[in-house]
């Protein structure tokens, strides 16, 4: 069975130890009509206020920024992040990315005098390092969470799998001496 | 034959024994009925996310947690997703007694086509080591069959399914009839020529796996198209399953009827005549029970499944199954034991990488005890499945540099797993809960299993030649685990109503026949008596081959 990867495993992989939990219990690195219906669609329930989803929406791009291919933005990442926590996550997976968002806005308010969302990217990606360094309340555990849910949804959208990676549908066959320099991309799992 | 029953036989199950069973039945002339407890799967349109890639699967084909811990809390144990869970058992509405009795995970499909749509395909053949080591170790279990029994089957079933691999020519791992392999890659190349120097007698091969490498036409089957998606279902019938290969051998026949949602309660038994009947089973839909008669019973439901419906078919009253006149149903119950792995760094060669979703790796055959006790402290042994690849480099910091920085992959890793044999022991056992039954009415099954002292000290016998041979080969950063050893989590749960040529301490006997009942057979993975350390559907596929031709021989002399 230690071939049966999953579809994720070239995302799991990247992170190493320490994967926030939805995602690590989703890929299960810790490893009919009666079938229950995977929620689709729109989130089902407000995580955000409106001003935690635009910081979230800014703070998406600010980790996978739009450079020669799009960023998290128009790869919809920020409403995956909220259809993750309101409908795949359990409740508790909301808790350290609430609380990194309020201690993020509470620096930006205190070095900033404006609200993060509307900080220029400078300031923001500022705040950011501050919470990757944990030099703010909670900030490594939300700069994780983060940084892995902005990561999955990037790579597991479409602009993710087709433009940023290459993508084989149907490879047709296996080279494993394949030049790197043919394709200078990866190749979507 | 002459028969007024609207079936000739009665086939419970339709997995990777089931399918061959209905397939070789059918062929040979008989009007078989073939019955599974899930719900129905056609090939092709019956895989809705074939092809698909994660932003056309919901949740981006991540298991979400809630759905994950209500319905799928053991089949997360057998790689369940969104993409595939059709093809799961729903483990809140088809319980066992999870509480009760020893851990044990029971990894159950819930379709048609049972484990062959979502198997891991790795296919070898027992050697004939395997089938003579109980009875030269002393170990309660000597098979009434030997490896030239089956070898004929073997090759009969490999030309037909289609298993690619190399010859090696190995004592221990007999040769297949094969399709060309598929390639190793840069890495294990690297690593094959090293670690086989190092470690002389040990050898690193290309793995055998029921995908194909070249088309079958006369099947209507294209070779892999190395997607690496088998899992959801494969519209190219490139891998080995019900629905791609021997239902529709049966269904050509015209003399199939294939009926799901169909959950076989218990076999149906003349106790006078000492024969069965026919079988029992619900409607999964309406709830209606109903009873079928035929002249020849195949019980093909998986292996504890199987023991279940056997154990489930006893007078009323009575607490002993029909089928158990030897006291030995549902023990010896065996499963893998793999939780160990180790993984290592492959140096240089980095400007290549893996083009291609290659299903499948390589494999160190099993190396110790053959032929005889080497005096490592444990019987038996085991092999390894690995396979070298390159994951894209972790992320560095977060912006337009990490993003940069995630269009690069790590160095080559090679990593591996190991399988290792579990002895039969007579105390590991399943058996009926007193009181509680499922919606069907049929009592629930606790399992009383576990792994001993000399699969333990296999275990960590494999992490350290493991580890060894990683590190002897060259290889970096080499580290090892070991997690947590749960019978059944190696999905290669076997026996319960084992072989033997003794009525007395065996439920069948070298035919895959039930010494209680002529005309019942059990051929999938509860018939057997040891459990190898190579992977077992393949000689579940031949002796279900073998069986059904002794099956129809003896209808025939009837």
């Amino acid at each position: 069975m230690i071939d049966r990867r999953t579809a994720l495993a070239g995302v799991v992989t990247m992170f190493g130890a320490g994967l926030f939990a939805p995602i690590a219990r989703a890929a299960g690195a810790a490893q009919a009509s009666r079938m229950p219906v995977i929620s689709d669609g729109p989130p089902s329930t407000a995580v955000f206020t409106p001003d935690q989803r635009a910081l979230v929406t800014v703070l998406s791009e600010r980790i996978i920024p739009t450079t020669d291919t799009p960023g998290a933005i128009a790869a919809g990442v920020p409403m995956f992040i909220e259809k993750l926590l309101a409908d795949w996550a359990v409740p508790d997976d909301r808790k350290p990315i609430l609380a990194g968002l309020q201690a993020v806005e509470a620096r930006s308010l205190k070095d900033y005098k404006v609200s993060a969302a509307k900080a220029t990217p400078e300031q923001q990606d500022a705040l950011l390092t501050l919470a990757m360094n944990g030099q703010i309340p909670g900030g490594k555990d939300f700069f994780e969470a983060m940084r892995q849910m902005v990561i999955t949804g990037y790579y597991t959208s479409e602009i993710g799998i087709t433009q940023e990676r290459e993508y084989l549908p149907v490879p047709g066959e296996y080279n494993g001496a394949f030049p790197y320099s043919q394709v200078n991309k990866v190749y979507s799992a | 034959m002459a028969s007024t029953n609207r079936f000739d036989a009665i086939v419970i199950g339709s997995g990777v024994s089931g399918g061959f069973a209905a397939k070789e039945l059918t062929e040979k002339g008989l009007r078989v009925l073939m019955l599974d407890r899930g719900v129905m799967v056609e090939h092709g349109e019956g895989y809705p996310y074939d092809g698909k890639p994660a932003f056309d699967v919901p949740a981006r084909n991540i298991m979400p947690k809630p759905v994950m811990d209500s319905n799928y809390f053991i089949a997360r144990h057998g790689y369940v997703q969104p993409s595939n869970q059709r093809f799961y058992n729903d483990d809140r509405q088809n319980p066992y007694a999870y509480d009760e009795g020893d851990k044990f995970y029971w990894i159950r499909p819930g379709a048609v086509g049972g484990k062959s749509l979502i198997w891991g395909r790795w296919s070898f053949r027992w050697a004939p080591e395997d089938f003579e080591a109980n009875k030269r170790d002393g170990i309660d279990g000597v098979w009434p069959i030997g490896y030239d029994d089956v070898a004929p089957w073997y090759s009969y079933v490999e030309k037909y399914i289609g298993v690619s691999g190399s010859r090696e020519n190995l004592p221990y791992l007999p040769d297949s009839e094969f399709q060309p392999p598929m390639p190793m890659n840069v890495a294990e190349q690297w690593l094959k020529q090293r670690l086989e120097t190092k470690f002389p007698g040990r050898k690193l091969i290309h793995t055998r796996l029921s995908n194909l490498t070249e088309d079958k036409p006369e099947q209507n089957r294209t070779k892999c198209q190395m997607r690496n998606q088998c899992g959801n279902g494969c519209s190219f019938g490139a891998y080995f399953s019900t629905q791609a290969v021997t239902l529709p051998a049966a269904r050509a026949t015209g003399r199939l009827t294939l009926q799901s949602d169909a959950v076989v309660t218990n076999v149906e038994y003349d106790a006078a005549r000492k024969r069965v009947t026919g079988v029992r089973y619900v409607d999964a839909k309406t709830g209606q029970a109903q009873t079928v008669s035929a002249d020849l019973v195949f019980v093909c439901a998986s292996a504890m499944a199987s023991v279940q419906i056997l154990m489930n078919s006893r007078a009323a009253g009575s607490d002993r199954s029909h089928f158990d006149s030897s006291g030995t149903l549902g023990r010896y119950v065996m499963d893998h034991i793999f939780r160990v792995g180790m993984e290592g760094e492959v140096p240089g060669m980095t400007d290549l990488i893996e083009y291609g979703r290659r299903p499948g790796g390589v494999y160190i055959p099993r190396f110790r005890n053959i032929g005889g006790d080497e005096g490592v402290g444990f019987k038996r042994g085991y092999g390894y499945q690995g396979s070298a690849s390159r994951d894209p480099s972790p992320p560095v910091g977060f912006g337009a540099s990490m993003k940069q920085g995630l269009r690069r992959y790590a160095p080559w890793k090679f990593s591996m797993g190991a399988f290792g044999e579990c002895l039969p022991y007579k105390d590991n056992r399943v058996s009926l809960h007193a009181n509680k039954v499922d919606r069907f009415g049929v009592p629930l099954m606790r399992f009383d299993v576990r792994f001993r002292d000399n699969e333990l000290k296999m275990m960590a016998d494999a992490r350290v030649q493991g580890e060894a041979m990683l590190k002897g080969a060259g290889l970096l950063n080499v580290r090892s685990w070991e997690g947590e050893h749960v019978p059944g989590d190696a999905i290669h749960e076997m026996g319960g109503a084992r072989m033997g040529a003794d009525p007395r301490t065996s439920v069948l006997n070298g035919w895959s026949q039930a010494h209680d009942a002529s005309n019942l057979y059990v051929t999938d993975g509860a018939q057997m008596t040891s459990a190898s350390c190579v992977n077992p559907s393949l000689t579940y596929m031949a002796m279900t081959a073998r069986a059904a031709d002794h099956a129809v021989k003896q209808l025939r002399q009837a």
